[in-house]
């Protein structure tokens, strides 16, 4: 008969946290059991040596700056996003840009297109996610009535540069070439990611470390 | 106020009352410290999650529903704002390292450290910081902060079978670890 072993509840046994009745079941197996048995006896003693170890804390008088910092950095929060606001020049720009993408999704029939090397600007400005090309390619399209094979590439490129996470690794990357790093800039930039656009970001930069 | 439950402290927030959210901080800032620093091993670190956590609790306070209790709700807050700090600081460290600096040099100890580690403490630190980030939150919640199986489960949105699994093979690599350690040191 195929015996059960009881490694996940090994931990538990070992803190007795367990009830009676798992604690006996425990027991009970661990009497005919080498492997688990090995187990235990490892458990054991990384719990003798977590238990011995000791960190002191911080004092109360940490304790006591929590709240009137957290309360600074709230009411300063509260005045940065007002600064935001109030600057136009943050908001104007993506809107101009997602506007004119808008007005060429509308305006041009998607089987027309020249293979221009306006075009090909516009792509290699989206894919190298250069942000004053990308307005002046699109600039130059649109005045120049040539019409862009990889529209739908432009506008999810412009769409995740508004996300951010494609901002971070065309700051990053630049501030690599430059060779230098502002890390409070790059914390910044971070700080509205969620996880998964942080683990992107992580790939991207692993990616191009490769190259 | 220190009389009052989580909830009501909640409801009163809710309703305007400032100084509520003044009393959850007080309540609940060593325990939210604790964890962090178990997460970052360094007290710079832990007090910027700390920093952080009641800045998005006071943002998301409105919100709460009290679809879980309060204090697994800022659990699950502080777990989130902890593994985020350690993916940027994996970013920082991936440039630095790759990019600028020579060697990452013991950067977790600031001279003003409030803290005295023993060397078997720094072993310890160390072996949980390599596990990976589930596993890591898993024996942080469970050994140290002793929570149920079911209130982990609702923080990490694991299966309890899940979760025992993550910690049996935690425990055992930070006894690894610690093992290997002792051995090196000895030969």
């Amino acid at each position: 008969m195929r015996t059960e072993h009881m490694n996940y509840d090994l931990m538990d046994y070992v803190t007795n946290r367990l009830t009676e009745q798992e604690r006996k079941r425990v027991e009970k197996h661990l009497q005919n059991c080498v492997q688990c048995t090995a187990h235990y006896n490892e458990l054991k003693a990384t719990d003798t040596v977590l238990k011995q170890s000791h960190s002191a804390g911080p004092t109360h008088v940490y304790y006591a700056t929590i709240l009137p910092r957290v309360r600074e950095r709230l009411v300063s929060r509260r005045r940065s996003v007002w600064d935001y606001s109030n600057n136009p020049a943050k908001i104007i720009l993506p809107l101009a840009v997602s506007a004119l993408l808008l007005i060429f999704l509308i305006r041009i029939p998607t089987d027309s297109y020249s293979d221009s090397a306006q075009a090909d600007a516009l792509h290699q400005a989206v894919k190298d996610f250069n942000e004053d090309e990308v307005v002046l390619a699109i600039e130059k399209e649109y005045a120049g009535a040539a019409f862009f094979p990889n529209l739908e590439v432009a506008a999810s490129g412009v769409a995740e540069h508004l996300q951010g996470d494609k901002f971070l690794k065309s700051a990053v990357s630049k501030q690599i070439e430059n060779e230098e790093i502002a890390e409070m800039d790059i914390e910044g930039m971070i700080s509205d990611l969620n996880a998964e656009q942080v683990d992107q970001v992580l790939s991207g930069l692993s990616e191009r470390n490769r190259i | 106020m220190t009389g009052s439950s989580d909830l009501e402290l909640v409801e009163l927030f809710q309703k305007g009352n400032e100084a509520s959210f003044n009393e959850l901080v007080r309540r609940y800032q060593e325990k939210i410290y604790w964890i962090a620093h178990r997460f970052v091993s360094d007290h710079d670190k832990a007090d910027d999650i700390v920093q952080e956590v009641f800045i998005k609790v006071y943002s998301a306070l409105k919100q709460f529903r009290g679809e879980s209790s309060v204090y697994t709700w800022l659990y699950r807050i502080t777990v989130n704002v902890a593994l985020n700090a350690l993916r940027k600081q994996r970013i920082r460290d991936f440039i630095r390292i790759d990019e600028f600096f020579e060697t990452a040099d013991d950067v977790n100890e600031q001279p003003d450290a409030i803290f005295e580690k023993n060397e078997q403490q720094k072993l310890i630190e160390e072996a949980i910081t390599k596990l990976p980030d589930k596993q890591k939150a898993v024996f942080i919640l469970r050994y140290h902060e002793e929570l149920p199986y079911e209130e982990i489960s609702q923080i990490l949105k694991t299966s309890i079978g899940g979760l025992k699994a993550n910690y049996f093979h935690a425990a055992k690599k930070i006894g690894d670890y610690i093992h290997r350690a002792h051995r090196t040191h000895e030969l």
